[in-house]
């Protein structure tokens, strides 16, 4: 057993927390306020090879692997959120085409994927919801030499920035995951949903109306789309949902730390009472206890093992680190008293962020059915 | 043109005033705080790079410290340095600024021959900014300090601009030289992923007395011409105090103080 990172994995932290304490921290405010796509931010964060982590090396991508992937997901989302969880939504996407895409699909879009040039995003949800993929409407009819596709996919993170999005559609008897590019006739985003928290992801609704997709871009075989997407959102999704948990808290409690140092009650630091002290002590080891269960999938799936054999670990640590996030969060409000809730002190944001995670990739109680699932059988 | 780049690994800024002097030893207790490269040293790394992605030649980057001065020398490689040269050795403790110059002057005539060598202006947690101008003297090589740009004439001379107090000078140096530089001259590149996993594939040499064929009463606190027999720390006998409120009105508040106090 080895509790420790490489010294790569090591120097690769150093490198995202510099990164993002230069770049990123002095205009989290004015991101936040704005509430757009930080395109600029990441072009940046794909010429340092931040995105392709996890990418074969042929394809642009570094190959670094899934605890790279989780460390510069962690510390993205320590000072903001919205750009640990373009990695994971963008990384979702790649990865789909890394596993299950032709070789002329990984050529056409991974090197510019792995760049940061262009955005994927990945579509399952329906107006009817995302938990049960048999309620899918969206149907592809085939006309010969392609597919008619018509349906409506909501709350899709990225889709208005993304160059490419697969999404789910049935097909025949099945499900299969298609690829459409922007521009594409037919495939329209439609509108742009407003959200609390991770405000620089847009998250949009798109209609796909008699829209024509050649046989090329089905991604993966014909009726197997239901477990490419949901192995593609177990790995890179749920494992990214608990990387933006695990770096928000650990963002909010630094905020929160050093404010309580700093803050004098009956002539010294409120850090000396004890009711603060042990609310402060109970962040830190609920913290360094979601790190465990947060890294380890990532170490397993270092190690070769298949993403099946991962996904109860994957589902409890996305279920663990949101709920322990959302616990923490609040936590570093109430220590800051009505500062908690100033803008200019970051850990509302903080727990605005992480409140939008509750359903990411897969509510809290989906990763509860996955676990139950194993432990009961 | 080779570059060497002289760097030191110092305690991280934000934790320099936490940094307490343990009783007994009269020494500052450094456990628990993490170091880093010395933040202009970042420059004069960065500065030997462009110079090397400008003309062919190789980047070294050399330290003298304690075996986690590696890790210093690691994220020099990253960076994109080529190779590295870690000066490491019991005798090598202790040294003030003279024996310090003296192991790093000597480290560099013998690993190789090098056109130009960097350091960075100051360090963070001695500050004396003579390091580089006495390495330079042992070298016997002409130096200059406080550079913040550098290019090359026609003629191959190397033209550099030197801060001063209320300007610049601009001076021509023939090379080999040393330069030490401040932090206008460039902003420090972060490592890339790539240039993170070619680390491993780089060379990093340790060199200890017996390699450099050092004697221990030249280096260290042997060799040193000073040594520090103690740290006094002063009291600080001035009240802090914080101040809460809209910005505008503490900006105010300070700015009555501070006439109050005839400071401004």
């Amino acid at each position: 057993m080895d509790f420790g990172f490489t010294r790569e994995q090591e120097l690769l932290r150093k490198s995202v927390r510099d990164f993002a304490e230069a770049e990123i921290a002095p205009k989290a405010l004015e991101l936040d306020k704005k509430g757009e796509f930080e395109s600029e931010l990441v072009a940046k964060m794909g010429q340092l090879g931040l995105i392709g982590l996890t990418s074969s090396k042929e394809f642009g991508g570094s190959g670094m692997g899934h605890v790279a992937r989780m460390i510069a997901v962690e510390e993205l989302s320590r000072v903001y959120p919205s750009l640990g969880f373009f990695l994971q939504t963008g990384n979702l996407l790649m990865y789909a085409i890394d596993s299950f895409g032709t070789l002329e699909q990984k050529n056409k879009y991974l090197p510019a994927l792995n760049k940061g040039a262009k955005t994927g995003a990945f579509a399952v949800t329906e107006p009817s919801g995302g938990s049960d993929p048999s309620t899918i409407t969206t149907i592809a009819k085939t006309d010969g030499s392609g597919y008619v596709i018509n349906g409506r996919k909501t709350y899709i993170s990225h889709a208005d920035v993304a160059d490419v999005t697969g999404f789910l559609a049935k097909s025949g008897e099945g499900l299969t995951v298609f690829l459409v590019e922007k521009g594409t006739p037919g495939y329209e985003v439609t509108r742009r949903e407003a959200r609390l928290g991770l405000r620089s992801v847009p998250v949009n609704e798109f209609v796909l109306t008699d829209c024509r997709l050649p046989k090329e871009n089905i991604l993966g075989a014909e009726g197997k789309g239901i477990g490419l997407a949901i192995t593609s959102i177990s790995v890179m999704g749920r494992t990214g949902a608990a990387g933006v948990a695990l770096g928000a808290t650990e963002g909010a409690y630094e905020a929160a730390l050093k404010f309580c140092k700093e803050r004098i009650l009956y002539g010294k630091s409120i850090t000396n009472l004890q009711s603060i002290q042990f609310m402060l002590v109970d962040m830190n080891t609920e913290i360094e206890a979601a790190k465990w269960l947060y890294y380890r999938p990532g170490c397993l799936l270092d190690q070769g093992k298949n993403p099946r054999e991962v996904s109860v670990d994957i589902a409890r640590s996305k279920l663990y680190c949101v709920d322990m996030a959302i616990r923490n969060c609040t936590k570093a409000v109430q220590l800051m008293g009505a500062y908690g809730l100033s803008p200019e002190y970051h850990v509302e944001r903080f727990l605005r962020d992480v409140l939008e995670l509750l359903s990411a990739a897969g509510t809290q109680e989906v990763m509860r059915l996955t676990i139950g699932g194993t432990i009961t059988r | 043109m080779n570059v060497a780049v002289c760097l030191k690994q110092v305690p991280h800024p934000d934790y320099l005033s936490k940094m307490v002097l343990d009783p007994v030893t009269k020494r500052l207790r450094r456990e628990g705080i993490p170091l880093v490269i010395n933040p202009v040293d970042r420059n004069a790394i960065e500065t030997g790079i462009q110079l090397k992605e400008k003309f062919p030649g190789k980047v070294t980057v050399v330290t003298m410290g304690p075996p986690e001065a590696k890790e210093a020398l690691e994220e020099a490689l990253a960076m994109g340095a080529d190779e590295a040269i870690l000066l490491c050795d019991p005798g090598f403790a202790g040294a003030d600024t003279y024996a310090t110059a003296y192991a790093l002057a000597s480290a560099l005539t013998k690993t190789g021959h090098y056109d130009l060598i960097l350091c960075g202006n100051e360090t963070i947690d001695s500050g004396t900014s003579q390091v580089g101008p006495q390495i330079a003297e042992f070298l016997d090589i002409p130096h200059v300090t406080n550079v913040k740009a550098l290019d090359f004439n026609a003629e191959g001379l190397l033209l550099v601009e030197q801060s001063l107090e209320n300007g610049y000078t601009k001076v021509k140096v023939r090379l080999p030289a040393l330069l030490t530089v401040n932090k206008e001259i460039n902003k420090p590149r972060i490592p890339s992923v790539i240039g993170i996993m070619e680390v491993a594939g780089k060379s990093l040499k340790k060199y200890g007395l017996a390699e450099l064929n050092l004697s221990a009463t030249e280096v260290g606190l042997s060799g040193s011409l000073t040594q520090t027999i103690e740290i006094i720390e002063t009291e600080q006998k001035h009240d802090g105090g914080v101040l809460y409120g809209e910005p505008a009105q503490i900006a105010k508040t300070v700015g009555a103080r501070l006439r109050e106090l005839q400071l401004i």
